[in-house]
């Protein structure tokens, strides 16, 4: 009895050790082969965005994108979603009731700063490599959103860009997520809001609880 | 035909015993076998000309069970191996408790959005999901192998089909684990969606609560034998035996019959024997559940394990080892304990079809749904909910652990009951028909009037009969020798000695034909009576027994003899008369000494001038009323009627016979005992039905339940991990109702 203890000890231990070691992060690994599908799909929308240091990722419709940084030491909003303010303010937005800086001109900003970590490239960058350094050093700001079988990087506050894990499988190949309250509290009627689809969705939360939670939702099926 | 009994490891439930029992029962020379789960032990009958013991113990093994030592020394062997394998039961349930609550923690913290406490982020399985599953894997392991008997058991048995409760765990659990090392290998593959299939904690918490329930059950089983524990810690270890003038302590088994036992105040007697030195007295509540000391003094006998309270007394061994009165009644309780009770046959019916019906049902109900389009994982919920919910372990517990606890408790109260079946059949018993001498009454009759004719003298009659019945061991005759002895008669020499059964004696004194009875045997001689007849009907009326004696064919007197009543026999009739038994008297007395007994005591059926031989035939005659007629009896001559009847009950104070015939035997001569057998027989029996309800009730709910049968008409579903739990209760709650019987209080 004794020794079959031991024995499960040492497995269990072992299993243990092999959950904290990176090489074991199936998400990360497989968030980087269907972000590259996406970039391959939407290669002519994706383009470098040297005013924010990172690459851009433009919407079929050119009202939103997701903006991500090529090196975290030089950019302070290392991840963003920058979306077309006109829609909302037509829903009722009173801009002047959002944070400061979230707007700027006709446009909405919303990002967060990862943090400063060097990058170094071997060659030349690409969007993709970039997006491996994300993964690389703030592995927790990517996700899994098992509701809609998509990826996502989580720019906080409950804002998110998703994508779709198998483009072939999924209607919904990205999708731009934002945390409706701040502009429902900023005087936008959900039901007035043109292109973007207001809904319950399932997640997780960051302590790993499942939660239902309100979202503004922009889709794009891109493989169609 | 030889008996021998097997100590079996490694049972159980109710389909280990059944299967044991099945197994034994195919081999050639086997004429009777039963296995009781609850005293792990098989008692087999077979012919040693056909079969070897090995063999049996060797068909034991080959079914997948140990043969444990059943040697008398095994005692405190089994006792240790008791106390090792809770404490075992205990660490593994201790070990799967430790790795199960987190494991259920870090599973069900994700459904739970109104816990508090959340799990780090680097184990979030949205975010981390192998981690996550890698995690449950590292946790399960060490409570599977806590649980490994489940598995290297469930599957043996089920290879050899003949499946059990750890099948039923094993497969239930196996099931889940399989499918979540499937999930797991999807989450490795990309699909991540299959971190909410995961099922590691419900074999995890399945085990951990069956373990839980072994353990509880292992304790509360313990218990159900306490009162043989009891008796068997009882005997003294060793004995001061008197050699050569020396005083030698020998251990127990080394004391010999013959030896010369020295025994000091406080101290317990070793073995049994007889008194040569010295008066004490002796507490003898163990033999007969007696508070009050007996006293003791030169010839009296003594039993093993009593103690002695205040003299010093030298002792000649008569008895020892197994045969000791101890010894004796530990293996009667032990024998019975081992006994079934008819009850209990539709238990082992039930149970031996039960673990194939349940593996089919659950696998029935996992088809209906998945095939009407419920997923896999559900599908499976179900399955793995209606193995583990239906374990037949209560359902094997429910008659053994009521008889251990009844058997027992009776034992304590010196009310031997000798199997399950005498405990089933006492309680359903409509009459009883009491022995009169030495039952009713003390047994210890005296000389009151001598009555003679003209022309004999009154000592003369008296030594004349005292010297004929010396020879005789009736208890009327008896009394007629102590009456000459307290008149310090001397005793005449008798040439001829005949007794005559049921009737009197026959025996010649210098010479002359002297008949000394009852009034048949007068009638039989063709001796007239009338010159006495009056004298004799006034000493009936009084319930005394006139003994006629007659010389050389002529009626020379009467001696009457009376016997008293027991002090609590009155209590005890009207207490059976008011349990609705109706209570008869049996004596081969004349009808007006056994009337007025019987009026004294309350009994209005009096069964008079009964010769022994018919004691049996009026047993039958009230059977075939239609009564279940119980016979309570002390005499060699009760037997026949002991073993008629549907229960016998001997009291302590009589004949070996009498106890060997009889299904239960008191240990002290108060008949108050009866109706308290009676009492404990309803009450075991009662106990056994509520037990049986709640098993059979217990799985005939839970399986529709855990087959969905709720969920279908917009009900919960029930998840196994409740399964397990409700099923280790039902075992667990089976038998702590049985224990219940330990409060059962004898009628005083």
């Amino acid at each position: 009895m004794k020794k079959k203890i031991v024995l499960a000890l040492f497995v269990s231990i072992t299993l243990f050790g092999l959950t904290a070691c990176g090489k074991l992060d199936v998400v990360g690994e497989q968030s980087e082969k269907s972000y590259e599908a996406i970039l391959t799909s939407m290669q002519s929308r994706v383009s470098a965005d040297d005013s924010n240091g990172g690459w851009s990722l433009q919407s079929p419709d050119d009202e939103a994108r997701f903006v991500w940084t090529k090196d975290f030491n030089k950019t302070t909003t290392d991840v963003m979603l920058e979306v077309a303010a006109q829609p909302f303010i037509d829903a009722g937005l009173d801009v002047t009731k959002l944070p400061e800086g979230m707007v700027v001109g006709d446009k909405i900003i919303i990002g967060t700063d990862l943090g400063d970590e060097n990058v170094t490239y071997v060659g030349e960058a690409s969007p993709l490599d970039s997006y491996k350094k994300l993964v690389k050093n703030y592995r927790d700001s990517i996700s899994y959103h098992q509701a809609l079988d998509h990826y996502g990087v989580k720019l906080g506050n409950g804002n998110m860009f998703e994508w779709a894990k198998d483009m072939k499988t999924n209607d919904k190949d990205i999708v731009f997520v934002l945390n409706p309250q701040p502009f429902i509290d900023a005087g936008v009627d959900p039901s007035a809001l043109e292109s973007w689809v207001f809904a319950k969705v399932e997640t997780m939360d960051d302590s790993g609880k499942k939660i239902e939670v309100d979202k503004f939702l922009k889709p794009f099926d891109v493989e169609s | 035909m030889n008996k021998e009994t097997i100590k079996i490891g490694g049972m159980t439930c109710a389909a280990c015993s059944q299967r044991v029992e099945k197994a034994i029962a195919k081999l050639e020379g086997i004429s009777k076998v039963s296995v009781n789960l609850a005293t792990e032990k098989a008692s087999v009958e077979y012919d040693p000309q056909v079969i070897r013991v090995s063999a049996i113990k060797d068909c034991v093994i080959k079914t997948g069970y140990q043969v444990l030592a059943s040697d008398k020394n095994a005692t405190d062997e089994d006792r240790i191996r008791k106390q090792k394998e809770i404490k075992t039961l205990w660490t593994k349930f201790i070990i799967a408790t430790a790795f199960g609550i987190p494991l259920l923690y870090f599973a069900m913290v994700p459904m739970l959005s109104w816990w508090p406490f959340p799990i780090p982020k680097s184990l979030n399985p949205m975010l981390y999901p192998l981690r996550f599953a890698l995690l449950q894997i590292s946790l399960v392991i060490p409570i599977i192998i806590a649980g490994y008997k489940f598995y290297t058991v469930g599957f043996k048995a089920l290879i050899q089909r003949s499946p059990n409760m750890d099948s039923l765990v094993a497969i239930g659990t196996t099931s889940a684990i399989l499918f979540s090392l499937y999930n797991t290998y999807r989450i490795i593959q990309g699909d991540f969606g299959a971190v909410e299939k995961l099922y590691y904690e419900t074999a995890g918490v399945i085990i951990a609560l069956i373990l839980l329930g072994k353990s509880l059950e292992a304790v509360s089983k313990g218990k159900t034998s306490e009162a043989i524990k009891k008796l068997m810690g009882l005997a003294p270890k060793t004995a001061t035996v008197i050699s050569n003038g020396k005083e030698i302590e020998l251990p127990i088994e080394d004391v010999e019959i013959g030896d010369i036992i020295l025994v000091r105040p406080g101290e317990k007697i070793p073995v049994d024997g007889v008194v040569l030195e010295g008066n004490t007295s002796i507490d003898e509540a163990m033999l007969t559940g007696e508070s009050m000391p007996v006293d003791k003094k030169t010839g009296d006998k003594v039993f093993a394990a009593s103690i002695n309270k205040n003299g010093m007394i030298k002792f000649k061994a008569t008895k020892v080892g197994s045969d000791t009165a101890l010894a004796q009644i530990i293996k009667l309780v032990e024998d019975a304990q081992g006994s079934k009770a008819p009850i209990a046959q539709m238990a082992d019916i039930v149970s031996g079809y039960f673990v194939p019906v349940v593996c089919i049902l659950a696998l029935i109900a996992f088809l209906a749904w998945f095939l009407t389009g419920q997923s896999l994982a559900f599908s499976l919920t179900i399955f793995i909910s209606v193995l583990v919910i239906a374990c037949p372990c209560a359902l094997g517990l429910a008659t053994p652990t009521a008889i251990m606890v009844g058997t027992g408790k009776g034992a304590e109260n010196g009310i031997l009951i000798k199997g399950g079946e005498a405990l089933e059949t006492a309680h359903k018993i409509t009459a009883i028909v009491f022995d009169k001498t030495g039952t009713i009454t003390e047994g210890k009759p005296e000389v009151t009037n001598i009555i003679t004719v003209e022309g004999v003298e009154r000592d003369l009659l008296l030594r004349i009969a005292a010297s004929g019945e010396k020879g005789s061991e009736h208890p009327l005759g008896e009394a007629i020798v102590r009456g000459a002895q307290k008149e310090n008669m001397e005793f005449l020499p008798v040439e001829a000695f005949e007794a005559i059964p049921g009737h009197g004696i026959e025996v010649t004194i210098d010479k002359t034909k002297v008949l000394i009875g009852n009034k048949k045997l007068m009638d039989q001689q063709n001796i007239s009576l009338s010159e006495l007849k009056d004298k004799s009907d006034q000493l009936a009326q009084e319930g005394k027994t006139p003994m006629y004696v007659a010389m050389d064919g002529r009626l020379s007197g009467i001696i009457a003899v009376a016997d008293v009543v027991k002090e609590s026999s009155a209590k005890a009739i009207k207490k059976l008369q008011s349990m609705g038994i109706e209570v008869a008297m049996i004596t081969g007395d004349n009808r007006k000494t056994a009337e007025a007994i019987a009026k004294q005591v309350g009994i209005d059926r009096v069964l008079a001038d009964v010769l022994p031989q018919d004691k049996s035939n009026e047993v039958k005659k009230l059977q075939a009323e239609g009564k279940k007629v119980c016979m309570v009896g002390d005499g060699i001559n009760d037997a026949p009627a002991l073993v008629q009847a549907d229960i016998g009950i001997a009291i302590g104070s009589g004949t070996d016979v009498a106890m060997e015939s009889a299904d239960i035997v008191l240990m002290r001569s108060d008949l108050m005992d009866v109706p308290t057998a009676i009492h404990l027989s309803k009450s075991t029996i009662r106990n056994i039905k509520q037990n049986l309800f709640w098993a059979f009730g217990y799985n005939v709910a839970g399986i529709p339940i855990a087959a969905g049968i709720l969920y279908l008409f917009g009900g919960p579903l029930l998840n196994p991990i409740f399964a397990a739990a409700a099923m280790a209760f039902s075992s667990v709650s089976v038998v702590t109702n049985a224990l219940r019987l330990k409060g059962f209080k004898a009628y005083k």
